[in-house]
Order: structure tokens, then C-alpha cells, then sequence
């Protein structure tokens, strides 16, 4: 270290100059990487989705927009659509609910509240191939858990087998989504209430405010940003829903389970349509953005009128 | 971008929730609320267990009774998934990928984060948007081109290319996070850190640096996480079995042949055990990694 006076000497302008030339030099390799590994690739998905590649011929032809009005016409697209269209509904409103109830009920527990948290986190810590195994077992027709219990209760007539049923395959796979994700919207809410007027509650229970009446008017109001933030990951991971479905049906039995990312999988990669894949690809980032702007201007709203 | 990010912050702390400021509620209320959540948390933890259960019964048993429930107890599956199943061999890929991609992941984090919070340059704002937008975009929107690429150089099917292929994908969280850290501290601390004479870098390295490992701690554990996991990466970018870690090997075990239940569950374990461990061991560093990345979803 040099001494007092000489630092002085240097005056801020030199500081900038050796701050710049530091800063571009500790960024460098992080810039490096995701032009490399992102933005490239990215570039050459656009790039992709206006030819017509094989993944084999170079210099493959030039097709304008073909692949993207070839979307509208193919009934596969329109079905994987109507998928991903339920799955945001039901994979958006489902663990909301969930996570928010369990998290007020066990809001206040005390010690206990680790194991709540352990039991209800764990699953979406477990990677998706291991999840599509065990709810393998579950769904079974013949050596399932699921239709044991059916047996066991006496709904046998509701017994099928769950991932091979065209009618209820998709909703199998959702069920199994939410169960893997629910516990992550949970500790979402969970941190929020931390930051909940406290004495707000007390009063509206002294005012003789219900349970329910006290979450939704209350509590609800306060954590809404949060919740809004919640909202908005799980209608984003909606659309681009892939790995679960991947793993566990393929997209089947039939198109049953496909969703618009398995679409653009089976395309680029069994059926050699890499153009078309990636157009479909793209889409989906595409039909998210809206969803991701429009929440997040009400999000900022909010939180102005907060502070 | 920004505005997703916001109410992140609003979650402080660990998002532990243990220490909630919740008024202590009647008795009566307090046990009804336990008869909810206690048959929801076993159906939560059950069909882990059910991995558990499987993969230490023994393998004859699990044919024959498919509902047993830790009835009896045997290493004979692990033993065939270990050396049959070559999982033994996967978890020894799991780690050679995930160990250097975690570290990598925070080396390049932390030099980014710090030039992100507190040095500036021209074109900054613009280069950290171009690093957390991929944040919002799903990977399978560019693997298919990033496939050919890899192709292109060479890195397709290689440890090189893989292990920076599983880095890059953490990165975006991992700078966003550093440059949190490296924000909130005081300016004071660097001006006078600058009037001792310290250079740029020292001031980085021995003052700033040493105030932000909890936070670099809490990185580790999710990048961890995070590349253990990963499935796509290796299935698409190794095809050639080199390498395979644990969540592929497990894949290819179920499409391979008739599938043997016990032994299956067995890596399945296997896969899952160092996270389930990890996970109660460092449960407040997992879960505030994960509150932080709730960007990412």
C-alpha cells in the first residue's frame, strides 16, 4: 500500500480511468461466456427459423416466414397450444393456492416450521428424471400406488392407467408438475409474511374479523407484489413447460401430453425439421413476453404506491 | 427485467419464516391447523419415500409385492445399480461436471457481480441486460441451434464443452446475485479504503470481497444444485456416454431394456441423496438461493 498523500495525488479522474479499465477487464469473462453460449445461439435461432434446415445440408434454403405461417396451419401446434393454454390456468392457479393457504397455515408454528418447510420444499429440489420415475410407479396401471388406493376405497371404476390414458395423461403430468413445484411458491410466501403488519391483523381481529376475512383483506393486500411476482413465473414456465413432460410421456400417448415445447423437439431432432423447431421454439419465448410486461407494469404500480 | 426482480429484495433474510413476527394464536386454532398440514407434508415427502423404501428392499421382494413399505431391508439393489447400473460410475461424471462448473460459476459471478455494483464503464447497463435477460428465456429456445454450434467447434461431446455449457447456465442468476451483494455495501467502506492507498483491485480483493462470502456461500450451494440436476445439457451435448452423470444415466436406464424396478430405484436414490443431505444440512442457504433465483422459476 502506498502511502496517504499519494492517493490524494491521483485525484478521481485517474480513479474512473483505473475503475473502467478494472471493471471491463472483471466483466470480460462472464461477457465472454453468454455471447458465446446465449446470445450466439440466440441469434442463430432467428436465423434458423427463416430457413429450411435439415440439421444435415449447409446452406440450407431461405424461406422467409414459411415456418412461422406454417405454425397456424399444423393441427399438432393447435393442439400443443390448448396444452400449454391449460397448464398456465391450472399450473398458475393451483400452486398459488396451495402455497398461500399452507403458508399462512403454518405461518406461525414456531420450531416445528423447519419441518414443514423441509416436507413441502424437497420436491422441487429433486431433479425431473427422478420425478418421472417415482410417479411412474404411482401412476401404474397394474402396480401403481394411485389405483391400490382407488381399490382400497372402493373407486375402483376409476382406476386406469394414468400416463397411458389419452383423457387423463395430461392431467396426471400436471398433477405431478404441481406436486414437484407448489413447495417453492410456498417459501415464496412464506418469506413475504415476514413482512406483514402485525398488528394490522391484531386489530382486525379485535374488529372480529374471520380467519378467511383476515387473509384476504389483510394479509392478501400487503403481500400482493410477491404475489403478482409468483404469477408471473409460474404463467412463464407454463408456456415453456418441457422437462417434465419430456421425461415422463414424451408427449403421449398420441399427442396427448404434447406441449409446444416437446413440439419443437420432436421436430428438430427425430423428424429433422430444425427449422421448424426452432420457430416453434421461439414462439413460445414470444407468446410469454406480454404476459411478462403486463405483470410486471401492475407489479411496479404496486410498488410505488407502496413506498 | 428490473421490476421482476423487485420484491426480491422486499423478501429479506433467509425467507426461513421461523422467526415470524405471527401473533401466537389460540391453542385450539394452532393443533386444527396441524391436522391440515400434517397428512399434506407426508403426501408431499411420500413419494421420496417411496424411492427410499424401493430402493432398500430386496430385489425379489420388490417384484413379487410392488406395495411394500419398509418391510425389509437390503443393499442388493444398490449394489446392482452401483456396478450393473454403472451408477457408480455416474456419480463420479455427476461430480467431475458439476464441481468445476460450480466453481467456475463463481469465479466469473463475482468478478462480474463487483464490476456490475461498483465500477463504471461505458456500456455497463447494456452488458449486465444482455446477461440477466437470460433470466426470462427458457434453454430449449436456443439448445437446438446451440447444438449445431457446438458442433461447429468441436465441443460437441467433449467435458470442456459441457462443463462451460453448465457454468453459462447459472451465470445469469449468479451475476445478478453477486451484484446484489456488492451493491448493498457501504461506499464508505471503498472511499476509504482508496484514501489508505489501496488499488481498484485491492480495494475489490481485500476489502469488498471478504464482506460478500455468506453471499458466495449461498451461490455455491444453488449452482450445485442447479448443474447436479440439469438434464438437458449432458443428454443433448454428451451423446456420446462419456461422461454421463447421474440424471442422464438414469434416463437411459429406463428407456434401456424391461426395467428392473429395484435396481432403478436404487440410482434414483442415489441420484437424489446427496441433494435431500445437502438440503437438510444447509437448508437456509438452499432455500434464500432459491427465493433470490425466484427470477429464474
Amino acid at each position: 500500500m502506498t502511502t496517504t498523500a499519494s492517493a490524494w495525488a491521483r485525484g478521481p479522474r485517474i480513479t474512473r480511468r483505473a475503475q473502467a479499465r478494472l471493471g471491463v477487464l472483471m466483466v470480460a469473462p462472464a461477457a465472454v461466456l453468454v455471447v458465446l453460449f446465449f446470445v450466439f445461439p440466440m441469434l442463430n435461432a432467428v436465423y434458423f427459423s427463416v430457413v429450411a434446415f435439415d440439421g444435415l445440408t449447409p446452406n440450407p434454403p431461405f424461406v422467409g416466414l414459411d415456418n412461422f405461417a406454417r405454425l397456424f396451419a399444423d393441427p399438432a401446434v393447435a393442439n400443443g397450444l390448448g396444452h400449454n393454454l391449460l397448464w398456465v390456468l391450472i399450473g398458475t392457479v393451483s400452486p398459488i393456492v396451495l402455497g398461500f393457504v399452507l403458508a399462512l397455515l403454518s405461518w406461525s408454528v414456531g420450531r416445528v416450521g423447519v419441518l414443514y418447510r423441509i416436507a413441502f420444499f424437497l420436491p422441487h429440489l429433486i431433479p425431473g428424471v427422478a420425478i418421472a420415475i417415482v410417479w411412474g410407479w404411482i401412476y401404474d396401471p397394474l402396480s401403481g400406488w394411485l389405483n391400490q388406493l382407488l381399490r382400497t376405497v372402493g373407486l375402483e371404476s376409476l382406476a386406469t392407467g394414468w400416463l397411458g390414458d389419452p383423457r387423463v395423461a395430461l392431467f396426471a403430468v400436471l398433477a405431478t408438475a404441481i406436486w414437484a413445484h407448489y413447495g417453492f411458491v410456498y417459501v415464496i410466501f412464506l418469506a413475504a409474511l415476514r413482512n406483514v403488519d402485525v398488528e394490522l391483523l391484531d386489530a382486525a381481529r379485535i374488529d372480529g374479523a374471520n380467519a378467511g376475512q383476515r387473509a384476504w383483506f389483510i394479509v392478501l393486500p400487503q403481500i400482493l407484489p410477491v404475489f403478482l411476482m409468483v404469477t408471473t413465473i409460474t404463467l412463464v414456465g407454463g408456456f415453456s413447460v418441457f422437462d417434465i413432460v419430456f421425461v415422463m410421456t414424451g408427449g403421449g400417448p398420441a399427442g396427448a401430453t404434447d406441449v409446444l415445447g416437446t413440439l419443437a423437439y420432436t421436430n428438430a431432432f427425430e423428424l429433422a425439421n430444425v427449422g421448424y423447431g426452432t420457430a416453434i421454439a421461439l414462439s413460445i419465448t414470444v407468446l410469454s413476453i406480454p404476459f411478462v410486461i403486463v405483470l410486471n407494469r401492475v407489479q411496479r404500480r404496486m410498488l410505488e404506491g407502496q413506498s | 427485467m428490473s421490476a421482476v426482480v423487485t420484491p426480491v429484495a422486499q423478501l429479506t433474510g433467509d425467507g426461513t419464516g421461523t422467526r415470524s413476527p405471527a401473533p401466537r394464536r389460540r391453542s385450539r386454532l394452532g393443533a386444527l391447523r396441524h391436522v391440515v398440514l400434517v397428512p399434506l407434508a407426508l403426501a408431499s415427502l411420500f413419494p421420496i419415500l417411496l424411492i427410499v423404501s424401493t430402493a432398500l428392499r430386496p430385489a425379489r421382494s420388490v417384484t413379487v409385492d410392488p406395495f411394500g413399505f419398509f418391510d425389509a431391508v437390503s443393499v442388493e439393489n444398490i449394489a446392482t445399480a452401483w456396478t450393473t447400473g454403472r451408477f457408480g460410475e455416474y456419480v463420479g461424471n455427476s461430480f467431475a461436471l458439476t464441481v468445476p462448473a460450480t466453481l467456475l460459476v463463481l469465479l466469473v459471478s463475482v468478478l462480474a457481480g463487483y464490476a456490475f455494483a461498483r465500477l463504471p464503464f461505458p456500456g455497463r447497463g447494456a452488458l449486465f441486460g444482455m446477461i440477466v435477460i437470460g433470466l426470462l428465456v427458457p434453454f430449449f429456445t436456443y439448445m437446438i441451434p446451440l447444438y449445431f454450434q457446438l458442433k461447429g467447434m468441436g465441443l460437441l461431446d467433449t467435458y470442456l464443452g459441457a462443463v462451460l455449457l453448465l457454468a453459462t447456465g447459472v451465470l445469469p442468476f449468479g451475476v445478478f446475485f453477486m451484484r446484489a451483494f456488492f451493491t448493498d455495501l457501504p461506499s464508505e467502506l471503498e472511499q476509504s479504503a482508496r484514501v489508505d492507498g489501496c488499488s481498484e483491485w485491492q480495494i475489490f480483493w481485500r476489502v469488498m470481497l471478504p464482506l460478500v462470502l455468506p453471499g458466495v456461500g449461498t451461490l455455491a450451494v444453488f449452482a450445485a444444485l442447479q448443474t447436479w440436476n440439469n438434464f438437458l445439457i449432458p443428454l443433448l451435448f454428451l451423446p456420446g456416454g462419456s461422461f454421463r452423470p447421474l440424471t442422464t444415466g438414469l434416463y437411459l436406464f429406463v428407456g434401456g431394456r424391461t426395467i428392473d424396478v429395484g435396481p432403478l430405484a436404487a440410482g434414483t436414490l442415489i441420484t437424489i441423496l446427496p441433494i435431500v443431505v445437502l438440503f437438510i444440512v444447509l437448508q437456509r442457504q438452499v432455500v434464500s438461493g432459491f427465493l433470490s433465483g425466484a427470477v429464474k422459476g
